[in-house]
Formats: structure tokens, C-alpha cells, sequence
């Protein structure tokens, strides 16, 4: 279930941050207990505040990091400036991508701090796979994606903005390869 | 179906070759938009269901109305693209005025493949009054997912019940849009396509 979260619960948030993963589904075995890293970009990035933190647990699985804000008005939402998406590497992946039926337009393969990642949209959404998880990264433009996925860090402070990421698990010995 | 859904899938993998001479469907950008000219900034909405082989826009009309009986005609207007062009959808409807299911389409280039498509944005909305008067706004992520994923299964429930093939395509569209009310909506980021027949209903 997701909950935007006032400043108080973003707090809230944070100390779920400190454990630095969270439960993966809301299954009773294993596998859906299978945590993965988490990733932000701190409490500011590109000059955007973090303004709210949402989790699914439903029919999508991710942790979210929503920077900046937007006027939403009657009948129609509004898109945040950014937003990071964390989902295990289980449930989102790459891989989706090189099925015949993950279709879309096409994306840019690219390399972001050592580890495979696509580009889609004209550049406005980045997704990138690391150690057990999957960032996926919203903005307006392709600079600005870029500009987040070199913020990213782990909450617990195992992996550092700029730094190089994990490469990913998935499928290999001790990797999500299942929810 | 498994006819039906390797239609699909041939044409998807044309899509994603970008071949144009044999598929025109366009599957670029995966939101509504509040105005023209599109940009990821006045995204709206995630396109979460395509309408094909005979899936012009007033047939998908007709039939939304025939099979989800989704016949009021209220809302606001939001943008399309095709081909790197951004249009007004062409139609809407919805289960009724107040808390509702509610579609917007927009009838886009024949395809080689998928035959006359149409893109449609569907949702649940809730007719937001306190604490503050603000209007329609999408159901926050639930347990049964967002207002975007229940708008798109419910009307893919109705649909199958009334024979229509269907098949769900990952598009991975899962950016959130903030509501009037302050909540936090998005979809789950799959797409479902739906074969639409020839015959209007009266």
C-alpha cells in the first residue's frame, strides 16, 4: 500500500531507511521476504527537497523518493520534478526489456557508474540495475536524470554518491531470482 | 488468445525495431499530457490501455459504453501524442459525475499489425469534498493498486466478460502524479490491449 508522507513520516522514513532495506511483497514465504538495498538521493538533490516517500506493496513493488513539488488541480494531477523508484531486482529489471512482449519505444542502452542502465522517454527516465535492485529515475530532462543517478547512495552509507555501484545479482548465485 | 497475444507480440518487437514501414503504432510516450505542446513536465495520466484491429476511437467509445455502460461524457480535456505530434484526445467517458471510472482516448495511426488502434488513459477517481473542495482526484495506491491500475482492470473485466480478447504488455510507465487531494498516484507500469470488432453498437 502507498502513503505519501507528511515531513513527520518522511522522518518515519528515514529511520526505516537506517535498516537500509526494506521487505520486498507482502507474501508469507521467503522469497517475499527477500529484501533489497535502498537508494536516494538525500534530503536535496539538483536543488529539489525531498517531499514525500511512498511504498507499494499491491500490484507494483517499489519504494519511492519524490523530489520537488507540483500544483495538482480538479480532474488533473500533476508530474513532481523527480521521483526515484527502488524496486527489487526480482520484480523490475532489464531483462523485462529484452522480452518480445516489453514493448515501448526504444531505449539507450548506457553504462552509469559502472553498471547497465537504459534511457527511455527522449531521456526523462533512466532505469538502472544494482547488486538486488532496480533504480528507476524520473525528470523532466535527460540532464537532470543523469544528474540524480550520480547522486544516488545507499541509505545505509555502503555506497556513495559518485561513486561506483554493485553490479547487479540478479540471476547469479545468492541474487533475487525469484520474489 | 494465444493467437491474439502473439499478434501482439509481433508487434511490439516491430515497434521496438522501429520499422515504420510496417507498423505505424506509436508507443513513444506513454503519458496524457495537460496541454501541446507534450513535455515530461505536464504529464498527467499513464496511457494504460491500447485498443486494436478495429480500435478507432468511436468504436472504443461505443463499446466502453456498451460493455462497462460508462456513458457520461463530463471531464477535462488532456493531450495525445503520435509520431512526435500532440493532439487533444478525442473523446471520454465515464461511470458517472461524482466518485467514478473514467477513460480518455485518443484514436492514433492505423498499424500493420494491430489494425486501427487507440490510446486510452483509464482510472477511478474520487470526488474529493473535505476537507477541501478540490474535484476529482485518482485513487491513491491501494491493495488493489492505484486508481490507474483498478480504472484499467475494471474496464479489461468488463470487456473479457463481453468476449474480447485481451493481453498485458509491460510499458513500465510507473512515474507518480500528486492529486488534488495531496495523495500520490501511479500505475503498477503494465498496459493492457484489447481487440475491439468491427460492429458499433446501437
Amino acid at each position: 500500500m502507498t502513503h505519501p508522507w507528511s515531513i513527520a513520516a518522511v522522518t518515519l522514513a528515514y529511520g526505516l531507511m537506517l535498516v537500509g532495506s526494506v521487505s520486498a511483497g507482502g507474501g508469507g514465504s521467503p522469497a517475499a521476504l527477500q529484501s533489497f538495498p535502498l537508494y536516494n538521493a538525500g534530503e536535496r538533490v539538483d536543488g529539489l527537497p525531498l517531499a514525500a516517500v511512498l511504498r507499494r506493496e499491491d500490484t507494483a513493488h517499489f519504494v519511492s523518493f519524490v523530489y520537488g513539488d507540483c500544483v495538482a488541480g480538479d480532474d488533473a494531477g500533476c508530474a513532481p520534478p523527480a521521483e526515484i523508484q527502488i524496486w527489487p531486482s526480482c520484480r523490475r529489471n532489464l531483462g523485462l526489456y529484452d522480452r518480445v512482449q516489453s514493448v515501448g519505444a526504444p531505449a539507450e542502452r548506457i553504462s552509469v557508474r559502472g553498471v547497465p542502465a537504459l534511457l527511455f522517454d527522449d531521456g526523462t527516465r533512466l532505469e538502472l540495475e544494482t547488486g538486488q535492485s532496480t533504480a528507476v529515475v524520473f525528470a523532466g530532462t535527460r540532464a537532470r536524470v543523469l544528474r540524480i543517478a550520480g547522486a544516488l547512495r545507499t541509505i545505509d552509507g555502503t555506497v556513495l554518491s559518485l561513486r561506483p555501484l554493485p553490479q547487479p545479482t540478479r540471476g547469479q548465485e545468492g541474487g533475487p531470482s525469484n520474489c | 488468445m494465444l493467437r491474439f497475444a502473439l499478434v501482439v507480440a509481433l508487434a511490439s518487437a516491430v515497434a521496438l525495431g522501429g520499422t515504420p514501414a510496417l507498423a505505424h503504432f506509436d508507443a513513444a510516450d506513454r503519458y496524457t499530457h495537460k496541454a501541446c505542446p507534450a513535455s515530461a513536465a505536464n504529464r498527467i495520466d499513464p496511457v494504460n490501455v491500447v485498443f486494436m484491429t478495429w480500435g478507432t476511437w468511436g468504436r472504443a467509445e461505443s463499446q466502453i459504453e456498451s460493455h462497462a455502460g460508462w456513458t457520461a461524457s463530463s471531464g477535462s480535456a488532456q493531450a495525445f501524442t503520435d509520431h512526435g505530434s500532440c493532439a487533444s484526445m478525442h473523446t471520454q467517458r465515464a461511470s458517472g459525475h461524482g466518485s467514478r471510472f473514467h477513460i480518455r482516448l485518443r484514436g492514433q495511426h492505423a498499424d500493420a499489425t494491430l489494425g486501427w488502434t487507440a490510446l486510452a488513459a483509464a482510472h477511478h477517481e474520487d470526488l474529493v469534498l473535505l476537507p477541501l473542495a478540490c474535484g476529482h482526484a485518482v485513487d491513491a495506491n491501494g491493495p488493489a493498486g492505484s486508481g490507474f491500475d483498478q480504472g484499467r482492470d475494471e474496464l479489461l473485466r468488463r470487456f473479457t466478460d463481453a468476449g474480447h480478447s485481451s493481453s498485458r504488455v509491460w510499458w513500465g510507465n510507473t512515474q507518480s502524479f500528486k492529486q488534488c487531494d495531496g495523495d500520490y498516484a501511479g500505475s503498477d507500469g503494465w498496459t493492457v490491449f484489447i481487440q475491439l470488432h468491427q460492429a458499433s453498437h446501437p
